[in-house]
């Protein structure tokens, strides 16, 4: 698998590491249903067959993390972003 | 200089010790040549947030290169800058001993910049087989006809983190972490014994 990362390249798998699933949101700690909002958050993941967005880190790399758009039954990458947005904070 | 032409080129040499200067593996003309230059000076620099491009053009037109926000190479008399990540650079001098220091009054508040000089070990390959070679490690194609001079990676060879990059039409650099030097002097003549190897790093076994 060949994850073509926006500075360096096209780049195989195994110079990055897997985080997992992009489009979720850390709760409000301050919220009264938190407890639950945290559980769900750090532990519940959907398993679609289907395109997925997700996190990698090119740690052999520019060092940068990526969100990355695969189709989990055919493994095809359809696109790489970086995950920070220029000009936002670190 | 040591004659290492045994059916394994590593016999004999300790597994935690930089093998000594030598040639290795096939005899005749070596199709690769290792040398560890004398050490530039290095240091990184990471553009602070929003600045990539103002740092970008202050190393270009500090250094008389064309520095671009990249992956590349810019090479010139005073100064080699290589990209390694956005907004970050790995700027090399053979000639400025306060590299550190010099960038810093180049480049202010708008970067961090940390002196690299013991963090990495040199390596130049020349030899028209030294493509070949490293296509034994490398996760990257590197074939000369696609990885053209002026071109760099960050990327693995043999499971060992490299920045490398082609300097000109037979050479190539590549800087690897010192502690790693040992296992990837190993990798080199592993790999480059089937060529033979002229490796001229001035030591004779040190750790
Ligand atoms: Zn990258």
């Amino acid at each position: 698998m060949r994850i073509p990362c926006p500075y360096c390249g096209e780049r195989d798998a195994h110079e990055f590491s897997y985080l997992g699933d992009a489009t979720l949101t850390r709760p409000d700690p301050a919220a009264a249903d938190a407890e639950q909002a945290f559980h769900d958050y750090v532990y519940l993941r959907d398993n679609p067959a289907g395109a997925h967005e997700e996190w990698w880190y090119h740690a052999n790399g520019c060092r940068q993390w990526l969100r990355v758009t695969r189709d989990t039954r055919t493994h095809a990458i359809s696109g790489a972003a970086p995950a920070r947005k220029s000009g936002e904070p670190a | 200089m040591a004659d290492h032409s045994s059916h394994d080129p590593l016999a004999g040499l300790r597994f935690d010790r930089v093998p000594p200067s030598g040639t290795y593996g096939a005899d005749g003309e070596p199709g690769v040549t290792v040398t560890i230059p004398e050490t530039p000076f290095i240091a990184l620099v990471v553009a602070r947030n929003g600045f990539a491009e103002s740092v970008t053009g202050r190393l270009g037109r500090a250094f008389g290169l064309e520095v671009a926000d990249r992956t590349g190479a810019a090479i010139g008399a005073a100064a080699t800058v290589v990209g390694t990540g956005p907004g970050r650079f790995l700027v090399l001098s053979k000639t400025e001993p306060d590299l550190a220091g010099t960038l810093r009054a180049l480049l202010g508040s708008e970067a961090a910049v940390s002196e690299q000089d013991d963090a990495y070990v040199t390596f130049d390959l020349a030899g028209e087989k030294t493509p070949d070679l490293l296509a034994k490690g490398a996760l990257i194609d590197i074939d000369p006809r696609v990885f053209l001079p002026g071109d760099a990676a960050t990327t693995v060879i043999a499971h060992i983190g490299v920045t490398l990059w082609r300097v000109d039409e037979a050479t190539w650099r590549l800087l690897v972490a010192r502690s790693l030097e040992a296992s990837f002097t190993r990798f080199l003549i592993a790999s480059g014994a089937a060529f033979g190897l002229r490796l001229e790093n001035g030591t004779a076994g040190r750790g």
